[in-house]
């Protein structure tokens, strides 16, 4: 075998467990779709989604977390079919379980200090989950989507805007956009 | 030059392992194109040699191979890559 062979040998390999991208992109884009039409949904009907005490706050816990059972059994799904994981993929598997886990706890701790919807909190989170994840697959569209939308929570100290649209304005910018971005971004070798 | 990476398979699988936490059999066998019987023998040599480690699980009730680098495995692999681009010169 000669030298060129070997090196070949390497780079080929090395190619082929490349990280994936698209399974992110088709996550941050079923969030993105999922969380604007919830947001969407609850404005327009604000009588079908607060018509008792909880049931605003049962909406917003329960459909999230059947969307995260999806999720989570996608991307063990899609890992069982590529059959190997990245350091990579696993850097920004950790983030997304940390901000599922800080998302879990705002909700908790809200239901128990008997504060109104953690929204901004989340979103904050989120913001940093997002520009972190950008920054570390070195993919622009995310890390804007990010900036933007912790310039969104940062915007709302002082407007009136409804927390409503906030989330649809913050979710299109943060999740949406840069979902489609990623998900239809064309991997080259 | 280590003389356990001049086998072209093996040489494969240190390269597949370098950038991954874990890779499972099957995807070794994809990308070293080779027989299942070879993948096992040479996944052996590599990990009685400390290169890797290998575990053995069940994924959906079918056994699961799953294999990473050791420190060792990426120290060989760094140096036979110096000695390859040095030899290139």
């Amino acid at each position: 075998m000669t030298k060129e062979e070997q090196i070949k040998i390497i780079n080929d390999a090395i190619i082929q467990t490349k990280t994936s991208l698209k399974p992110l992109g088709y996550n941050l884009l079923f969030w993105g779709i999922l969380i604007i039409s919830m947001s969407l949904f609850h404005y327009f009907f604000p009588e079908l989604v607060q018509f008792s005490n909880y049931s605003a706050l049962v909406y917003w816990v329960a459909i999230p977390v059947i969307g995260m059972v999806y999720t989570i059994n996608y991307n063990i799904k899609t890992g069982h079919k590529t059959g190997y994981e990245t350091q990579l993929g696993r850097v920004v598997k950790i983030i997304w379980a940390t901000f599922g886990l800080s998302w879990l706890l705002h909700v908790a701790i809200s239901v128990i200090k008997g504060i109104n919807a953690p929204t901004l909190e989340i979103l904050f989170s989120l913001a940093i989950a997002l520009v972190m994840t950008g920054l570390i697959i070195k993919f622009k569209n995310i890390t804007i989507g990010g900036l933007l939308l912790a310039f969104v929570v940062y915007n709302h100290v002082s407007p009136g805007l409804n927390f409503l649209l906030m989330n649809v304005y913050g979710i299109a910018f943060g999740m949406l956009i840069p979902g489609i971005s990623l998900y239809t971004f064309k991997e080259t070798k | 030059m280590d003389k356990l990476l001049l086998n072209p398979i093996r040489l494969k699988i240190i390269s597949s392992l370098l950038g991954v936490s874990s890779c499972d059999f099957n995807h070794l066998q994809k990308v070293t194109e080779s027989s299942k019987g070879n993948l096992s023998v040479q996944l052996k040599k590599l990990e009685e040699s400390n290169y890797i480690s290998i575990s053995k699980s069940f994924k959906n009730n079918y056994p699961n191979t799953s294999c990473s680098i050791t420190k060792l495995g990426s120290k060989r692999f760094e140096e036979f890559f110096k000695s390859l681009m040095s030899l290139r010169k």
